[in-house]
Order: C-alpha cells, then sequence, then structure tokens
C-alpha cells in the first residue's frame, strides 16, 4: 500500500540507477579544467574554470630563435610590472618558455627591458583576461603606480615629492580584488 | 678552434658627439684586427630610451656589434676597453654561436621531416623515428 511506496521515493534505491544522481560520468567533466587540457591541468585559479585553447606562438611561427634584441616582440611576454608572463597565460610550451625567459633575462640587461616598472607594450598576449589584475598581485595594494618600487632610489624623490601620489587617495583601505 | 660568433652591445651616455663613439667603435675594431677576428655587423642603433635609470641617465645611444672570432680571450679584452671609457655605461657581450647551430638544427629537422611527409600521405603517415 503506501506504507510500501514510501520508501520508494524519500530513500535512493542502493543498486537501480537513479536518474536524480549525478556523478559526474556522463554529465560533462568540467572539474578538470575542460575538455582537452588545453593549458593546464592542474587548478591555477579557482575563477578560471574553462581556458580557451592557447597555442604557442612560436611553435606556429616555428620560430627557432627568440632574440633579446627585439624588445617590443618580448614586451608581449611580460606584465605591467615587468615580470615575466608564466606559461598557462600565454599558451607558450615549455622549450620556447625557457628560451623566452633566457632572452628576456638578457633585454632587461642591456635595458631593452625594465626589471620592474611600466613596461609600454607589455602583457600584449593576454587577449583574454585584463593582464595581472584577478591575480591580486601584493604589489599592486599599496598604490604602487609610476614605477615607484624598482629602478630610481633617492635621487629623484625631490621631483617626486613635488607631485603628491594621487593614488593612495583615491584607495580606501578596503582592499577587495575586484 | 671552432669559430665562435658573439654580439656586443653597449650603451654610450646620450649626449656624447659622434666623433667619440666613432672613436670607441674603432678602438673595438682594432683591437679585433690584433686578434684576426672579423666584424660582421656594425650598427649603430641611435639614441634610446633606457628602461631603467643607468647612470642616472634616462637615454642612451647604442651600438651593436656582432663579431666573429676563434679566441674568446678577445671578449674579454674588448669588455676591459669598454669598461675604461668614460662614456660607455653598459655592455653585454653574448655568445651566439651555440644558438644559431642549434636553431639551424632544428630548422633542418623540420625541413626533412616536411620533405618525408608528402611521399607517405597516401599510405599511413610513419613517425619517422630515423630522424
Amino acid at each position: 500500500m503506501t506504507e510500501e511506496q514510501k520508501p520508494a521515493a524519500p530513500a535512493p534505491p542502493t543498486g537501480s540507477p537513479a536518474p536524480q544522481r549525478r556523478e559526474g560520468g556522463p554529465g560533462g567533466p568540467r572539474r578538470e579544467g575542460g575538455p582537452g587540457g588545453p593549458g593546464g591541468p592542474r587548478r591555477g585559479g579557482k575563477r578560471q574554470f574553462f581556458r580557451r585553447k592557447k597555442v604557442c606562438k612560436f611553435c606556429v611561427e616555428k620560430i627557432d630563435f627568440i632574440d633579446y634584441k627585439k624588445a617590443e616582440m618580448l614586451a608581449a611576454y611580460v606584465q605591467e610590472r615587468g615580470k615575466i608572463l608564466p606559461r598557462r597565460m600565454t599558451g607558450t610550451c615549455s622549450r620556447h618558455q625557457r628560451w623566452l625567459g633566457v632572452a628576456i633575462k638578457r633585454a632587461r640587461n642591456i635595458a631593452l627591458l625594465p626589471f620592474a616598472g611600466h613596461t609600454p607594450g607589455a602583457g600584449a598576449s593576454l587577449s583574454h583576461r585584463g593582464g595581472d589584475g584577478h591575480r591580486g598581485d601584493r604589489g599592486d595594494r599599496g598604490g604602487d603606480r609610476g614605477g615607484d618600487r624598482g629602478g630610481d632610489r633617492g635621487h629623484d624623490r625631490a621631483e617626486r615629492q613635488a607631485t603628491p601620489p594621487a593614488a593612495p587617495a583615491e584607495r580606501p583601505p578596503s582592499q577587495n580584488p575586484g | 678552434m671552432e669559430e665562435r660568433l658573439y654580439d656586443l652591445i653597449f650603451i654610450c651616455r646620450p649626449a656624447t658627439p659622434e666623433d667619440e663613439i666613432k672613436k670607441i667603435i674603432a678602438a673595438v675594431e682594432s683591437a679585433c684586427a690584433e686578434k684576426g677576428a672579423k666584424i660582421e655587423k656594425n650598427e649603430m642603433w641611435g639614441t634610446r630610451k633606457l628602461a631603467y635609470r643607468v647612470a642616472k641617465h634616462r637615454e642612451g645611444f647604442y651600438v651593436y656589434m656582432q663579431i666573429r672570432t676563434s679566441h674568446g680571450e678577445l671578449i674579454a679584452e674588448l669588455e676591459r676597453r669598454l669598461r675604461v671609457q668614460d662614456a660607455v655605461i653598459k655592455y653585454l657581450t653574448v655568445r651566439l654561436d651555440e644558438d644559431l647551430k642549434r636553431q639551424q638544427k632544428l630548422s633542418a629537422h623540420r625541413a626533412k621531416r616536411a620533405a618525408r611527409r608528402p611521399k607517405r600521405a597516401p599510405a599511413e603517415q610513419q613517425p619517422a623515428a630515423a630522424s
């Protein structure tokens, strides 16, 4: 009677297939970062569930020698603050990422790229996300615009004090990454 | 000894007159000629904005040379001479021949692989692991 039918509804049957339960098999492998593992088997950022397939530009164009003298080309692989972009952002393959690092460090030594500070044309290879904002870089919280760190120390403090930095005034103490 | 290829870039102060820069280049060339090195390229890139301040300057005059030699110690000699010059604020020497050798090897591999493929296209594509 009704008592026999009751246990069927609330208690999930053990053996028979329950249409309400999805263990993630046919439901879609959304946990592992997208089908086919485009750029990273690891979860790099919790907000990035799926990534566009990014290809290594050097492999596509068959470039075998990354010239450290071409600062504009290298600047595309460098953040605004001068840091080298990780491979998962640019889609470079591991071999070319190593060569790229060597070339960027050489370019830094000859003052074609900065060690830290503003780089014009930087981050151009990031087409889908806006630079490094979502990572919440430590340095960005203190009003660090205009290259206050790295570079000149002490010599033009005088000229910097003449123009009071407006950035700290704009930022309220609450520092939630947007 | 095998021939080595070096890149030499140095930066002069921005306000240096042209003939002083020419004198520095001439000194480098004479040092190379003594050891029998060949200068493959000699370019003056002109005044460029520096990415960071070097010796209190924000701009610099870039000079680029490519030197082919079989004497490695020539580079130490050149660097010593450049260090002495007041006008030169930064220099960098890079050895290039290994990189270029690898680049040629890779492009040769690629050409070989590309040449093999059209022959095997109707049949299955063998990996050609011998390359």
